[in-house]
């Protein structure tokens, strides 16, 4: 009996250990039956490349024809997809990065990357731009710039996006609100204060959409400082930044011109938009969401640059890809030239980003995007225009964030919490953010 | 040879019977090896052969993208001295354990003794009643759960028609812990069943000789039923704990472990160091510490048994 027991306790454990472990159930391509009809079978001479990103069905199906025309094209070259949701891509990547066996493409997100590079896992694609296997000359420094790590080029944006707000136009019309680019966060409390007093009850002027995290690399840009310092052992603003940033969030929800925390969460979880239901008038939101957005609304939406500080001496915008592709260092030579072929036809051919239709973010090579804006629907071209706008107004260059990033994330909404609960004063939520910050990035 | 030569003799010497015993005892054993080595193969490989790496990777520093680095035992001082979420974690799982558990034991008790009578389609109703253990782990009643205590959820829909104040479930600790006590009371199902067989155990005639000695219903519950059920109370209550340190489906999908980590489960948290941070070795760490804690608690469980587990 006695034995019995501790045998049960166990193997329930181990159970629970082994859901945990690495190797969890094997979901590429559950929904579209296989990698390939059409000849998947490598033939003499092919070499055959593996080619993984998340996303959603749209990006699935875009993807898949994209990649059949560039095998029509490289008929010695044979890609494989592996393609999943977000939630699941990591686990498998990170998997797949513990067996030595990622895919010779990888769609990287930003926050990730420096991860990967700092693991030697993210090939320098140098030489391959160099040889013009990866033909730049058509793309703007701009776009490339935050891929950029001491002068090597880790990966290649897959599109670009930048931080923006998303707004009513129906309704800003309606109440003749006009914020030009360059107002300032009291400007629009103005409005917003305005606005959320004659909506009346269960409606609040600005979103934060719970990217406060994101909202301050913009604000404290303008300081001249970034969330992380330059070596990423620690933060690189001052407390005095953060904690004036954390007034404006929380004078504005004490106020009601923001939406409540409570709110904010629930609404971010199940996938709605506060904008779109007309339960707020503006919120923050990468360009490209606008996308996405405007099918959950009946209004007409628009897209803005963010608010300024009032005192801020430098531009908060930057351009930034909203995902990018990097070539797996621990795959072959000769896989290394194939899926370089294939990230220079995704970056350059006409025909593969008719295919694509910007759903990646906006073309980064000149030629491409201005060719692609009058095909794609008005939607997609507003969030091409916006980046013109962006691209004039950027200032610096943001770097990668550090490793931890996610872990600093976390501490930082979990910090933001505590202070719009009224467990700790701002001052104190800042300083020991600030401490935890410091301990992760150091580990 | 020698056994052979016995077969043509005609006669068994004891040495042959023993020979053929052992080969045969030998052949069986290794039969029943092949049989059940599907299993052997699962407990090897998916079980043992995961918690020793797991154990190993305990003491390392590990982001799954690079080579694991020794680091000796600071994984676990860490957890102890220096993280006030994994203290945290531990408050949410004890006091969710200590509320719900009990709260489910009783619950299907009360629905076991309920469905005893032996009525006419109590068998069917016991059949529904068990329906939402098999759901109610599945990621589609969490989804829908957190549809239903939402903030235009059908919960706070019935509230404001009543002219009640809505509650922000999510938003406030007490609520957002509630809701997932709740949900796991609701899969009452499996202990129920246990209840009810142990139930039938119970012989008639000692219920006979309480009514003839004059005890009402109350009384025969409190000096029948309970103490001849108490082997399948225990049973329930070793296998309900061990389950409700685990929790994790529900506390990660409905709440997400908030608000301010009030419903940060062990588990969950477990998930976000492992998964979300890659810190698969503070992780390991973690899960050792369960094992040891769920293991201490069943021991407690077991030696208080005697105390009140009566068997006969």
């Amino acid at each position: 009996m006695k034995k019995w027991k501790k045998w049960m306790g166990l193997s329930f454990l181990c159970l629970m250990v082994a859901g945990c472990s690495p190797g969890g159930p094997d979901d590429t391509n559950d929904d579209a039956g296989g990698t390939d009809d059409s000849g998947s079978a490598s033939e003499e001479g092919q070499t055959t490349i593996r080619f993984s990103w998340w996303g959603n069905d749209e990006r699935h199906d875009l993807t898949q024809e994209m990649i059949e025309l560039f095998e029509e094209k490289n008929p010695d070259i044979s890609v494989e997809p592996e393609y999943t949701g977000w939630d699941s891509y990591w686990e498998r990547l990170t998997t797949q990065a513990a067996g030595e066996n990622l895919p010779a493409v990888v769609q990287m997100d930003n926050s990730k990357l420096t991860e990967y590079i700092s693991s030697g896992l993210a090939l320098d694609l140098n030489n391959l731009i160099d040889e013009g296997t990866i033909n730049m000359e058509d793309v703007n420094d701009v776009y490339q710039d935050m891929l950029v790590v001491d002068e090597s080029t880790y990966a290649i944006s897959a599109g670009s996006n930048g931080l923006a707000t998303i707004y009513n136009q129906d309704l800003f019309e309606e109440y003749d609100i006009n914020l030009e680019p360059g107002y300032t966060y009291e400007d629009l409390e103005e409005e917003m204060a305005r606005l959320s007093e004659e909506e009346g009850e269960g409606f609040w002027g600005y979103d934060f959409v719970k990217a406060e995290y994101e909202t301050f690399f913009h604000y404290a840009r303008q300081f001249d400082q970034h969330f992380y310092n330059q070596e990423g052992t620690g933060v690189g603003f001052e407390n005095e930044t953060l904690e004036n940033f954390l007034s404006i969030v929380t004078a504005w929800i004490d106020e009601g011109t923001a939406t409540p925390h409570d709110v904010t969460v629930e609404i971010n979880e199940s996938g709605e938009s506060m904008v779109a239901n007309e339960e707020a008038g503006i919120a923050s939101a990468a360009s490209n969401g606008l996308i996405g957005v405007q099918t959950l609304a009946e209004a007409d939406l628009g897209l803005n640059v963010m608010p300024n500080a009032a005192d801020g001496e430098k531009s908060g915008n930057w351009v930034r890809p909203s995902m990018s592709f990097m070539i797996s260092s621990n795959v072959s030579e000769e896989k290394q030239e194939a899926a370089a072929k294939l990230i220079d036809f995704i970056t350059n051919d006409q025909e593969a980003n008719e295919i694509l239709r910007a759903e990646r973010g906006v073309p980064i090579a000149a030629q491409v995007r201005e060719n692609l804006v009058e095909e794609v629907d008005p939607t997609v071209q507003e969030t091409f225009e916006f980046l013109e706008v962006l691209e004039e107004r950027a200032g610096d260059p943001e770097p990668l964030p550090p490793p931890g990033e996610a872990e600093v994330r976390a501490a930082f909404d979990r910090m933001l919490e505590s202070v719009k609960y009224d467990d700790m004063t701002i001052e104190e939520g800042v300083e020991s953010f600030i401490q935890e910050a410091e301990q992760i990035l150091n580990q | 040879m020698k056994s052979n030569q016995a077969l043509e003799d005609g006669r068994v010497t004891p040495e042959f019977v023993e020979n053929e015993r052992k080969k045969r005892n030998r052949r069986e054993s290794l039969t029943g090896y092949a049989m059940i080595s599907p299993w052997l193969i699962g407990f090897f490989g998916l079980i043992i052969g995961p918690m020793i790496y797991s154990f190993i990777l305990s003491f390392t520093d590990y982001d799954m993208l690079s080579a694991p680095q020794w680091i000796g035992v600071s994984n676990y001082v860490e957890l102890f001295t220096n993280d006030p979420r994994f203290i945290k974690s531990l408050q949410a799982t004890l006091t969710f354990v200590a509320i719900a558990i009990p709260l489910k034991l009783a619950f299907s008790l009360f629905l076991a003794l309920l469905f005893n009578t032996g009525r006419k389609g109590s068998g069917m109703f016991t059949t529904i009643y068990y329906v939402p253990s098999i759901i109610g782990g599945s990621v589609a009643i969490s989804v829908v759960w957190r549809q239903m205590f939402g903030r235009d959820g059908a919960v706070n829909t019935v509230l404001d028609a009543w002219g009640l104040n809505t509650i922000s479930f999510f938003g406030n600790s007490t609520a957002a812990m509630s809701i997932l006590i709740i949900l796991i009371v609701w899969q009452f199902g499996a202990p129920m069943i246990i209840f009810l067989a142990g139930l039938r155990q119970i012989p008639q005639d000692l219920y006979e000789a309480a009514s003839v000695d004059g005890a009402g219903t109350i009384r025969k519950f409190m000096k029948v039923t309970i103490p001849m059920l108490t082997p399948i109370i225990f049973f329930n209550l070793v296998m309900e704990t061990i389950n409700g340190f685990m929790t994790f489906t529900q506390a990660f999908l409905v709440t997400g472990g908030g608000p301010r980590d009030s419903t940060l489960f062990y588990a969950v948290y477990l998930y976000e160091v492992a998964f979300e941070f890659l810190n698969m070795g503070y992780a390991s760490a973690m899960a050792w510490i369960l094992l040891v804690i769920i293991g201490a608690f069943t021991l407690l469980i077991f030696k208080s048994s005697t105390f009140w587990v009566h068997y006969d």
